[in-house]
């Protein structure tokens, strides 16, 4: 077992894993972070996204003993129901959410892409975006959701 | 009529969310079967056969047992012997194979990804583990991987007692076929194929169980589009009374009809948690999703369209192959296929239609439920059927249809196999199909591309949808009906409880809506619930387009039932007539006098000497709601009307082929959707850009492989492509609304646009190839298959 400390949504987390651990399971087992999902656990869907260091990671696919001494934020440090985070408030307005399994992972590439760009394109946003699946919402309303938000004041907060 | 989906979504709560789902699942705070979390709770994992047809010669758990945080190590034959078995409840069909299946298998594996041993850890990963130190002795068979070659008299058999692989067989001789065929000017002879994919909802199936053995009660939480049937057949599988089994279905991440069946992992939960005695998960990995979960749309079709010169189609035979995978599966996977042969007739009057229907069993995945459900391969059948005709007979394809749509006049219409269709008009719709699409000018276009040397193809497809369908004749119980809970707290503040299961449609925004509407009040005191047969004595879930026209229906029922009982008390306390009392905006009216909602609602519990003389306490009430206009089974002549209602839609596609990629670019959709009353259009219009992205899917992406031995080549979403950002195709949504007669006016939303879309998808793709004269008969136009089809064109 391999003690490992990172800071997860600006607190501190320890845990005593085995190397083989993934990050999604530590996330979600044993510090209570449900919201990352698994769904493909091969890295090709995006549900499990999280950012590590400021970049999105698939969870699935990063040992926790990776982010030892790492900045790792996920959804539970995004938005909370009173205060949505104006990504968050955008799909619900624009209808970009069904089942929501793969929200959160939407979420958070979304958060990175305005980091580094607050101005996408429509074009920039479907190719920033393409590595998230979704099932639900055939991707109109998501587009919809971040093209307006794009290039407001509100994108990079 | 209305046109193009709006924009932006006004919000239907207070809080500013649009739904009232969203701020949990926005948060990452939905639970979905994997976030629910127990102490002390244990993993399974189960070890699945490597082969597709083998006798399984002995099984060796002990190496297994050895490994530390093991609980347990299960076999097939070691549980067979102490519970139930699942059926398909269907003695009735004597054409069909009675079949027994266990939660594990027993003796022989059918496919590779059959459940054979299971074990419960610690953790998923010391369970994983554990599976590689158990020993399985095989025999393997030669497996039946074609459904085609399955049929051959040589073919292996899955079942040694059956003497062959068909596992269904339906006639269905309806009208006079010989006298249409004997009239007829000519003969369209066609072979149409659908390949195999998967509904592939995110969050795959999964279940965890909790068994309490001082009060031997059982809770299973289950991804289930159907808890109340699942309760049903975990008390037949577990042997406890249906009063000690509650299933809860928590958020679900998608199911799209594969969480319509019960899989056996599901009631392999509930066995063994009474077994281990600790609360025990089970969740679907992605692998399993796609090896051995529920499959879909596989057939081959053999018809026949006997037509007259002037483009009326007289007569129809097709022999309908529908390969079923491993048959051990309920609800009765063939069931997509008996819908097929029920939908071919369509929207068009053709009386003289006979199909014949082999559901042939093959050492593959079970082939079961996916939005649509059957419906698409029918709609691409007779779609295609008078494409096809119309070109040999010089006709364009608008007056094909034209010439062989059921005429208006006729309401309702009976179809050949008994579908009592009440929809509106066929002709209207179409001409609105032509006109939103604006089909003269893309024709034009096409025109003008083709003078070019480009393949651009314009092409058009209508359908009829069984909405809120009887699920009877295919499960062998249960209904049409849905039931609903509802109850005004004291406060006045309104608890609705349905017995549908949203799977991300919004069920709590809407419902809350239709009870509010019926009360008076705002849909902000409104709370909605749904699955946990532990609150609502039953229910029929969600599939089949059913929610809004049956748990709506319920809803707005069980709304009016105690609205009537407070505007009885309201009467009394203004000693006027009920008839005379008003609902509006959280008062009961009589002229200027008006008593706050709230104020009946604590009368009915917290002052009931307000209440009339002898009117019981309280404020609620448990509905059920059926339609009474659906069959259970067919009648002597095969003929039963499916569903509770009919909805239709059409669409129109303009696609340009790279014949040198296979790529199709789909330039413009249109679809028109007529789905009777709408109940909110933003989610409607939702429900419709999924199942485009799904009907780009399937038409373009989309395709599970297996080899000639039966071994699947795709079981990953690396082998797998579903559609990503950079396939959107956006609709052009254009709403008709008829309303049908049942409560609400609704008809049912959510499969029309996968049912409709890929026909005229293949209809367009066919018609871009016409420089090259290549016919589309293929649902599956991707990349590789079509270059593979224009290259044997090309050589041949």
């Amino acid at each position: 077992m391999t003690d490992v400390r990172f800071s997860l949504n600006g607190e501190a987390a320890e845990v005593d894993v085995e190397p083989r651990e993934l990050l999604l399971d530590t996330l979600r087992d044993r510090l209570s972070a449900t919201g990352a999902h698994a769904a493909c656990e091969q890295g090709a869907c995006g549900a499990c996204t999280v950012l590590v260091g400021g970049a999105s990671v698939r969870s699935c696919l990063m040992f926790t003993v990776q982010v030892n001494g790492a900045e790792v934020r996920t959804i539970e440090g995004v938005g909370s129901p009173g205060a949505l985070h104006p990504i968050q408030q955008a799909l619900s307005t624009h209808h970009g959410l069904q089942c929501g399994y793969c929200t959160p992972g939407m979420v958070l590439t979304a958060l990175e892409m305005f980091e580094a760009d607050p101005h996408p394109s429509r074009d920039e946003i479907v190719e920033w975006m393409s590595g998230n699946l979704c099932r639900c919402t055939g991707y109109i309303n998501i587009v919809g959701a971040l093209e307006a938000l794009a290039g407001t004041a509100e994108a990079q907060s | 009529m209305t046109a193009v989906a709006p924009p932006v979504a006004p919000p239907e709560t207070t809080t500013g969310t649009f739904r009232r789902e969203d701020t949990r699942l926005l948060c990452g705070e939905g639970e979905y079967l994997g976030d629910v979390q127990r102490p002390d709770l244990k993993h399974i994992a189960i070890l699945r056969s490597p082969l597709a047809h083998a006798r399984i010669r002995e099984i060796d758990v002990s190496g297994a047992l050895t490994l530390p945080g093991v609980i347990g190590a299960f076999t097939g034959a070691e549980l067979a012997a102490e519970v139930g078995t699942f059926n398909h409840h269907l003695e009735a069909i004597p054409t069909l194979r009675q079949l027994n299946w266990s939660v594990l298998a027993v003796d022989k594996v059918r496919f590779v990804g059959e459940a054979v041993a299971a074990v419960v850890a610690d953790s998923r990963y010391i369970a994983e583990d554990a599976l590689e130190l158990i020993e399985v002795d095989y025999e393997e068979l030669p497996a039946v991987s074609d459904v085609e070659a399955g049929l051959e008299a040589d073919a292996p058999q899955l079942y040694e007692d059956w003497g062959d692989n068909v596992f269904l067989y339906i006639p269905g001789p309806h009208g006079d076929t010989e006298t249409a065929f004997a009239n007829a000017d000519g003969v369209l002879q066609e072979k149409f194929t659908h390949h195999r994919i998967i509904g592939l909802p995110l969050d795959g199936h999964g279940a965890l169980g909790e068994f309490d053995a001082a009060t031997g009660r059982l809770v299973l939480h289950a991804s289930t589009q159907i808890p109340h049937f699942l309760r049903t057949v975990l008390a037949e599988i577990t042997g406890l009374s249906e009063a000690k089994i509650r299933v809860v279905a928590p958020d679900m991440g998608g199911g799209f009809g594969n969480k319509v069946h019960m899989v056996r992992e599901e009631a392999l939960v509930a066995v063994l948690a009474m077994r281990v005695r600790h609360p025990v998960v089970w969740k679907q990995d992605r692998t399993e999703s796609l090896t051995a979960s529920v499959h879909s749309r596989q057939q081959v079709h053999n018809v026949e369209a006997a037509y007259r010169n002037d483009g009326r189609i007289l007569g129809l035979r097709a022999e309908i192959i529908a390969d079923v995978g491993s048959p051990e599966l309920y609800v009765l996977g063939a069931g997509p296929a008996i819908v097929t042969t029920a939908i071919v007739p369509n929207c068009y009057d053709l009386q003289d239609y006979a199909f014949e229907l082999r559901c042939v069993a093959t050492n593959k995945a079970p082939m079961g439920a996916y939005r649509g459900y059957g419906q698409g391969q029918a709609v691409f059948l007779i779609e295609r059927v008078l494409d096809l005709v119309g070109e040999k007979l010089g006709i364009d394809p608008v007056e094909m249809r034209r010439i062989n749509m059921i005429p208006d006049e006729q309401r309702p219409y009976v179809t050949a196999t008994g579908a009592v269709l009440d929809c509106g008009s066929f002709h209207d719709q179409l001409s609105d199909l032509l006109e939103g699409a604006d089909y003269a000018a893309a024709c034009r276009r096409r025109d003008e591309a083709r003078t070019e040397g480009r393949l651009v193809g314009v092409g058009i497809a209508q359908m009829v949808e069984a909405t809120a369908p009887n699920i009877h004749g295919l499960a062998g119980q249960f209904g049409v009906y849905e039931m609903a809970m509802l109850a005004v707290q004291p406060d006045g503040k309104v608890n609705v409880v349905v017995g549908t299961k949203s799977q991300g449609q919004g069920h709590e925004t809407i419902f809350a809506k239709a009870a509010a509407d019926e009360l008076g009040i705002s849909p902000d005191d409104v709370t909605v619930s749904d699955g946990d047969t532990g609150v609502l004595p039953y229910g029929s879930g969600t599939w089949g387009s059913r929610s809004v026209v049956m748990g709506g229906g319920a809803v707005i029922k069980a709304a009016r039932q105690v609205r009537d009982k407070m505007v009885a008390i309201a009467a009394g306390l203004l000693d006027a007539p009920a008839d005379q009392i008003t609902v509006s905006d959280g008062f009961f009216r009589l002229g200027e006098a008006a008593i706050p909602f709230a104020q009946i609602a604590s009368a009915a519990y917290l002052h009931t000497f307000l209440l009339p003389p002898g009117m019981d306490p309280g404020l609620s009430v448990i509905v059920g709601y059926d339609s009474f206009n659906t069959s259970p089974f067919p009648d002597e002549r095969g003929k039963m009307n499916v569903a509770a209602t009919y909805a239709t839609a059409a669409a129109a596609a303009v696609v340009e082929v790279d014949p040198a990629t296979g790529v199709v670019s789909v330039g413009d959709l249109t679809i028109v959707h007529d789905c009777g009353t709408v109940m909110n259009q933003v989610i409607l219009d939702g429900q419709i850009h999924g199942a485009v992205m799904q009907a780009i899917g399937q038409t373009f992406l989309e395709e599970l492989h297996y080899d000639e031995n039966g071994q699947p080549l795709t079981t990953t979403l690396l082998d797998y492509a579903i559609p990503t950002f950079g396939d959107i195709v956006e609709p052009r949504i254009i709403h008709r609304e008829t309303p049908s007669d049942l409560i609400g006016g609704y008809r049912g939303a959510g499969e029309g646009a996968l049912i409709v879309v890929p026909a005229a998808l293949a209809a367009a793709v066919h018609d871009a190839l016409v420089p090259l004269g290549v016919p589309i008969t293929q649902a599956n136009l991707s990349p590789p298959r079509l270059r593979d089809l224009l290259r044997e064109h090309s050589a041949g």
